[in-house]
C-alpha cells in the first residue's frame, strides 16, 4: 500500500507576543493512501496544528512533509495554495460553509476553485455524494436553513466533490447531538469504503475510535501512541505520486 | 460563479452596498452637474455672444473671456478710434454688469441705436425700446422664467426698472439697459467694458484684428466666431482649476466611501476568506472576488449617477429655466472613468490585506 503522507521530525513553532510556543515537538508520521483514522489527544496537544501541517495551511518550522509525494515544507504560499486546492478536502467543527450562498452554490464554488469543469462525470459523483449524504433535497438552501448535521453533511460534500487525495475533519462532530454525530461518522466510514479517500478525522471525543481503522494518540506536541504504526524500513513504498481518487 | 458569490455577497449586506452605490452616485453627479452648469453657462454665454451678429470682440487689457466677469473699462471715445480702423463697418460700446439676487443674469448697459446698427437689430416678441433711463428689455428666456411681461418691474442691482420689451433671445445678454444707466450705477461714466465691432466685409476678420492690435497693442481683439472655442480652451485656467478641484473632490469621496465599505466588508468577512483559502482560493482569487465586487458597486453607481445627473440638470432648469445643464457624452465617459478609478482605489488596499490573511487566523476569526 502506498504511503501518502509522511512527516520526519516535524516542528512547529509559534511566536505568542514574546513567548515561542512549540506546538509540535518532533511528530513522525506514515499514512496509507485510503486509510480512515484518528488522531486523538487532549485539547492543546498540538493535533489541530498536525493537521493544518498536513493540510498545507501552515507551514512547518522545521522537519519535512510529503503529501503525494511533494514536499511541502519550502514551498511558496502559491504552491501551498495548489496543494490544498488539488489535494485537500477539509472538514471543520463549526461547518464553515458560506453563509450567504445556498448549499449547492458552496459545493460549486469549491468546483470552480478547483477549476474542475461541469461535466457528465463530475455531475454524476456529486450526485453519488449528495445521495449517500441525503442532502438532495436540501441543495436550493442556505446554511441557515440547515440543521446542525445538514450543514456538516454539505460540508462533507464541498470538501470531497473535487476528489481530493485527503479529506482532513477537525472535531468534524463537535458541534453535532449524538444522532447527528452517528450519521456523520457513518457517513465518513461508508465515503471511505466507497471513495478510498484517505481520511483523517482529528478529535478530542474517544468515541471516534469506533470508527476508524487506525488511531494515533498526540501529547504535548508528539505522538505517543499509534495502533497500527507503518515501521520505516518501507521506504521503498514510499511516496508513489498518487493521484486524487 | 464569481458573480453569483458577488451578487450574494452584495445583497447579504444591504445597506452597506446600498451606501456604497449612492456615494458612487453622489460622485458621478458632483462632476457631472457642477462640469455641466460650468459648460452650459459659458457654451450658452458663449451661443448668445456669437449670436450679437458682430465681428469682433473688443476688450480692455487683462479682461477675461466671461464677459460678466470684466471688472476693466475704457472710455467709449475709444469707439471713435475703432471705428477709423480700416474695414470697421460700425461699434458698439458695452457696459456688462451682473445681477445675482436669483440665478447669474449679465446685463448689457447699450447704446440702442448703435447695437441695432452692429446686430441689426431685436426680434421682438412685444412693447419696444427704452423710453426711460429705468427701463429695460428682457429677452424671451427671463420673461417665461420670471413670469414678467411689458409694463412689469423688475429689481435688478437694487434698482427698480419697467420692462419696456419683450425679445427674442441670443443677443449677448438676457437684459438690456440705457448705456448711460450702466454707467450711472458703476459710477464708470463715459466708460464700457467692452465693443462689438461689425466689419465691412466679415472675412477680413484677421487682417482687421492685424490693424487694430498696431493701433491697440495691449487690448484685446477676438474673433467672435471662434469666441466659444476659445470660451472651453485653456485660456480659460480658472475655470480648469474649478473644474479639476471639483473632480478631485467628487474622486475623493469615492474612494473614501468604496475603501470604508470594503474594509469592513473584508473584516467582516475574515472568516469566509479564510474558507475559501482554506478550499484552494489563491490570492488572486481573493483580490479579484473583491475587485469584482467594488466593480460591480462602481458600475451600478455609475449607471444611477448618471440618471440623477439628467434628472438634476432638469431640475435645475425647471427652478433656475435661464441657467443651462450641459451633460456632454466626453463628461459622462471622463465621470465613469473617476468612478471606477475611485473603486479600484479604494479597494486596492483592502482586497491586498485580505489576500494576505493567513489561513488558519482567518478561520479562527470570530
Amino acid at each position: 500500500m502506498n504511503i501518502l503522507l509522511e512527516t520526519i521530525a516535524l516542528q512547529k513553532i509559534y511566536k505568542v507576543g514574546k513567548i515561542d510556543v512549540e506546538a509540535l515537538r518532533g511528530v513522525n508520521l506514515r499514512i496509507r493512501q485510503g486509510e480512515l483514522l484518528a488522531i486523538m489527544g487532549p485539547s492543546g496537544c498540538g493535533k489541530s496544528t498536525l493537521m493544518h501541517v498536513l493540510g498545507a495551511m501552515a507551514r512547518p518550522t522545521s522537519g519535512k512533509v510529503m503529501i503525494d509525494g511533494e514536499n511541502i515544507t519550502g514551498m511558496t504560499d502559491n504552491q501551498l495554495t495548489a496543494i490544498r486546492r488539488k489535494k485537500i478536502g477539509f472538514v471543520f467543527q463549526k461547518f464553515n460553509l458560506l453563509p450567504t450562498l445556498t448549499a449547492r452554490a458552496n459545493i460549486e464554488v469549491a468546483q470552480h476553485i478547483h477549476g474542475q469543469a461541469a461535466g457528465s462525470d463530475h455531475d454524476q459523483h456529486l450526485a453519488k455524494i449528495l445521495q449517500l449524504l441525503m442532502i438532495e433535497e436540501k441543495m436550493g438552501r442556505k446554511p441557515f436553513e440547515l440543521s446542525g448535521g445538514e450543514q456538516q453533511r454539505v460540508a462533507v460534500a464541498r470538501a470531497i466533490a473535487n476528489r481530493p487525495a485527503i479529506l482532513l475533519a477537525d472535531e468534524p462532530t463537535g458541534s453535532l447531538d449524538s444522532k447527528n454525530s452517528e450519521i456523520v461518522l457513518n457517513m465518513f466510514r461508508e465515503l471511505n469504503r466507497r471513495f478510498k479517500q484517505t481520511t483523517i478525522l482529528v478529535t478530542h471525543n474517544p468515541e471516534l475510535v469506533a470508527y476508524t481503522d487506525r488511531v494515533i494518540e498526540m501529547r504535548d506536541g508528539v505522538v505517543v501512541s499509534d495502533n497500527d504504526p507503518i515501521p520505516r524500513d518501507t521506504e521503498s513504498e514510499l511516496v508513489q505520486p498518487a493521484r486524487s481518487v | 460563479m464569481y458573480k453569483k458569490m458577488i451578487m450574494a455577497g452584495l445583497a447579504a449586506r444591504p445597506v452597506r452596498t446600498t451606501v456604497s452605490i449612492l456615494a458612487v452616485t453622489l460622485e458621478v453627479t458632483l462632476i457631472l452637474v457642477v462640469v455641466g452648469l460650468t459648460a452650459g453657462i459659458s457654451d450658452e454665454t458663449a451661443k448668445r455672444t456669437e449670436g450679437v451678429g458682430a465681428d469682433i470682440l473688443f476688450q480692455p487689457p487683462n479682461s477675461s473671456l466671461l464677459l460678466a466677469l470684466s471688472n476693466s473699462t475704457m472710455p467709449v471715445a475709444l469707439g471713435d478710434k475703432i471705428r477709423e480702423i480700416d474695414g470697421v463697418k460700425a461699434v458698439v460700446p458695452i457696459q456688462t454688469q451682473v445681477n445675482s439676487t436669483s440665478g447669474l443674469e449679465v446685463i448689457y448697459g447699450i447704446d440702442f441705436d448703435k447695437f441695432n446698427e452692429v446686430t441689426g437689430g431685436f426680434i421682438w416678441h412685444k412693447g419696444g425700446r427704452f423710453s426711460a433711463p429705468d427701463e429695460v428689455i428682457v429677452d424671451d428666456i427671463y420673461a417665461l422664467a420670471r413670469h414678467v411681461n411689458v409694463g412689469d418691474h423688475v429689481e435688478l442691482l437694487n434698482h427698480k426698472f419697467k420692462i419696456a420689451g419683450i425679445v427674442e433671445h441670443g443677443k449677448g445678454a438676457r437684459l438690456f439697459i440705457p448705456l448711460q444707466t450702466a454707467q450711472g450705477m458703476t459710477g464708470a461714466v463715459n466708460r464700457a467694458s467692452l465693443f462689438y465691432v461689425k466689419l465691412k466685409d466679415p472675412d477680413q476678420v484677421h487682417t482687421v484684428i492685424e490693424r487694430m492690435k498696431q493701433v491697440f497693442p495691449t487690448y484685446g481683439a477676438i474673433p467672435l466666431r471662434e469666441y466659444a472655442k476659445l470660451m472651453m480652451s485653456t485660456s480659460m485656467p480658472a475655470l480648469d482649476a474649478f473644474i479639476e478641484t471639483v473632480v478631485f473632490v467628487a474622486v475623493c469621496i469615492g474612494v473614501l466611501v468604496i475603501f470604508l465599505s470594503m474594509y469592513t466588508t473584508i473584516t467582516e468577512r475574515t472568516r469566509e476568506i479564510g474558507i475559501l483559502r482554506s478550499l484552494g482560493a489563491s490570492k488572486q482569487f481573493i483580490v479579484g472576488l473583491i475587485f469584482q465586487e467594488s466593480a460591480v458597486v462602481c458600475l451600478t453607481g455609475i449607471v444611477t449617477g448618471i440618471a440623477a445627473s439628467f434628472l438634476m440638470a432638469r431640475l435645475v432648469t425647471l427652478v433656475f429655466p435661464t441657467l443651462t445643464v450641459l451633460i456632454t457624452t466626453g463628461w459622462i465617459a471622463k465621470a465613469s472613468v473617476f468612478a471606477l478609478l475611485s473603486g479600484i482605489i479604494g479597494s486596492l488596499y483592502p482586497s491586498l490585506r485580505a489576500a494576505a490573511q493567513d489561513p488558519v487566523e482567518a478561520l479562527a476569526y470570530e
